[in-house]
């Protein structure tokens, strides 16, 4: 029985450690200037204030939230689509020199990003694609290996009767991708939806590196910003933070089921 | 009672190799597979093929050998629009990851600092390299401070699933808080913590102020930056971890623990005996992703403490950017790159050889 209420202590505090970041966001954004002064962090401010929040929404940020969304919109659909459709060649269809483009994929997956950071910025400059959406945009746009590599993973699993039948029909592959094997897909589509989502939206270095104006900065670089300068302004800090967080949280309420399954996609059990 | 797995595993093994599916205490292989099991001619045996449905049995069990000679013939030329729907991805892979390997290698033998004209400066970047005792020390802070975080993210998570893995009220609601950290954005996650380890106002001094402890200057310390900054990596990596060895705990047969216990393991000895052997494939998998990110850390170290104090933080990312972008000298920025792959590839390998070498136990 001890044993039992000691487990629950730990899982506990763990819970606890996870959220308490999450917690202190929320306490400051609501927090005045003098509040954050005379009370500990822990303990909220009352009565709480929304002037942060109304002052960091009054800047250019709702327009880099705008950005942000654009950006994160365009990158999952796009990941969606392409990886799907490569992922589908790779695992249903034949074609001449597929086991070597697969390994060139799989050896790619180990490129680390930061090497390619430096590179891909000279080569959008030499394109006269630095500072555009083009160049926010296309390294990413066009599927990651990996989400190919867990897509082929899961079109693997099904059943391969199922595109004979359909294709004896004389359905075409479009047809049978998109009307037999996408429906079944739902749940691997979800995750890496997820997962893109998430990795977009939180995308720091490439933004900061390939964009400097207004009109294609994200949240992520606007939010850098604000520390610096002179002082400190923590309340500020926490009321960007606490909506730059507040999408990914709502994602993570409504689609805590993908991320799990996102372990099981690896193939790792 | 939902698993990690458990949404993909009915489908699951038919294409899949997956030799760790095996021991799956729900899938009993006596009932449906010996009923299935008679229709179908040579090498049935060799998959789980309790999991694949009934209906779907012959096409299923004959694909792997089969399907590779006959509807390929039919179709005669192959699949061509196969390359159609291979081409966006291929030429993302070749533009925007290969290219840019090849030219981080060329720059690495030139001199540029954007304004001028590249010239070839043959060895001359990594000569200065092997003198540079700034570039030596980034490699240096970011080796320390992967030791700082990779055990701890790797031990906790591991602590956390075995907790989990056992019948406790309200797993999955501790399950999905822990995972909360990982989504956060890294960013945000820094000025947060920047706040938190506020010297005179943060939560964690106000809090050692309360049981009497005067805390440091944490990332204004030399000496504690580094661990602060990994901290923050323990903090938002361990919970998804934990996600992955719960996965693989819930592939360790129960037998196997019982059987143990029945010849007087002691819990300790079955810890190490039997979970951890059969860890592997998912310690492998978390230790070589983990690594390869923290090797890589840029965004909490450019927002809490960029790079210092007295470049304390320094890891070699940040000194790449600094190089490349605050003192515009591509070529050598593309020499301490190429460094960052070297090291990445070098620890890979080295994980690859380490796991690899271990044995696996297939429980056929």
């Amino acid at each position: 029985m001890t044993k039992r209420l000691l487990l629950h202590v730990v899982l506990a505090v763990g819970a606890f450690v996870s959220l308490f970041p999450y917690l202190l966001v929320v306490l400051t954004a609501f927090k005045s200037q003098g509040q954050l002064n005379t009370t500990a962090p822990w303990v909220p401010g009352l009565p709480p204030t929304t002037a942060n929040l109304t002052r960091f929404l009054s800047g250019d940020f709702p327009r880099y939230i705008l950005n942000t969304l654009v950006m994160t919109a365009v990158l999952t659909a796009g990941q969606l689509v392409f990886t799907t459709f490569a992922a589908y060649a790779f695992a249903r269809l034949r074609f001449r020199g597929r086991e070597v483009l697969f390994w060139l994929y799989v050896a790619t997956m180990m490129v680390p990003s930061a090497v390619t950071m430096i590179p891909l910025f000279l080569i959008m400059r030499e394109l006269d694609l630095v500072n555009t959406w083009y160049g926010l945009l296309a390294p990413y746009v066009l599927g990651t290996p990996y989400g190919i590599f867990l897509m082929r993973q899961f079109l693997r699993t099904l059943p391969s009767g199922l595109e004979e039948a359909a294709r004896i029909d004389g359905a075409g592959p479009l047809t049978i991708l998109v009307r037999i094997l996408l429906p079944l897909c739902r749940p691997a589509l979800g995750t890496l939806a997820i997962i893109t989502v998430i990795s977009s939206w939180n995308s720091f270095l490439w933004p900061l590196i390939v964009t400097s104006g207004e009109g294609t900065r994200v949240i992520t670089v606007a939010i850098a910003t604000l520390k610096g300068g002179i002082g400190t302004d923590y309340n500020l800090m926490m009321a960007g933070g606490l909506i730059a967080l507040l999408p990914m949280l709502v994602v993570f309420v409504f689609c805590q089921k993908y991320i799990v399954r996102s372990v099981a996609l690896t193939g790792l059990k | 009672m939902t698993r990690p797995g458990a949404n993909t595993r009915p489908t699951g093994p038919a294409g899949t190799p997956a030799p760790d599916d095996s021991g799956k205490p729900e899938t009993p292989e006596t009932p449906e597979a010996t009923a299935q099991g008679t229709p179908v001619p040579g090498p049935a045996p060799a998959g789980p093929a309790g999991a694949v449905p009934p209906g779907t049995a012959p096409p299923a069990a004959g694909r792997t050998a089969g399907a590779r000679a006959r509807p390929g013939r039919k179709r005669g030329r192959g699949d061509w629009y196969a390359y159609l729907f291979v081409a966006p991805s291929l030429f993302g892979v070749l533009a925007f990851l290969l290219l840019p390997m090849v030219v981080v290698f060329v720059l690495s033998f030139f001199h540029w600092e954007l304004l001028s004209e590249p010239t070839f400066a043959g060895v001359d970047n990594y000569r200065r390299l092997a003198g540079d005792a700034e570039a030596w020390r980034s490699v240096w802070v970011t080796v320390l401070y992967v030791l700082l975080c990779i055990p701890l993210q790797t031990v906790l998570a591991l602590a956390l699933a075995l907790l989990l893995d056992r019948r406790v009220r309200g797993v999955r609601i501790y399950r999905a808080l822990f995972v909360v950290p990982w989504m956060a954005t890294p960013i945000v996650l820094g000025l947060v913590w920047t706040w938190i380890f506020d010297p005179r106002d943060g939560a964690l001094n106000r809090a050692l102020a309360l049981v009497g402890v005067h805390g440091p200057e944490w990332l204004s310390d030399p000496s504690w930056a580094l661990p602060a900054v990994a901290l923050v990596s323990v903090w938002q990596n361990t919970g998804y971890n934990m996600l992955f060895f719960l996965a693989g705990l819930q592939g360790v047969p129960k037998e196997l623990h019982d059987a143990a216990a029945t010849d007087g393991a002691t819990a300790s000895q079955r810890f190490w005996r039997i979970t951890l052997p059969l860890l592997n494939p998912t310690m492998f998998f978390v230790m070589v992703t983990n690594l390869i990110g923290a090797f890589q850390v840029f965004d909490t170290v450019f927002v809490m403490t960029e790079g210092g104090p007295s470049g304390s933080t320094a890891v070699i990312n940040f000194t790449i950017f600094q190089t490349a972008f605050r003192a515009f000298d591509f070529g050598y920025a593309s020499t301490l790159s190429m460094l960052l792959f070297a090291l990445i590839f070098a620890v890979t390998l080295a994980q690859v050889r380490f796991f690899g070498k271990r044995t696996t136990y297939d429980l056929g």
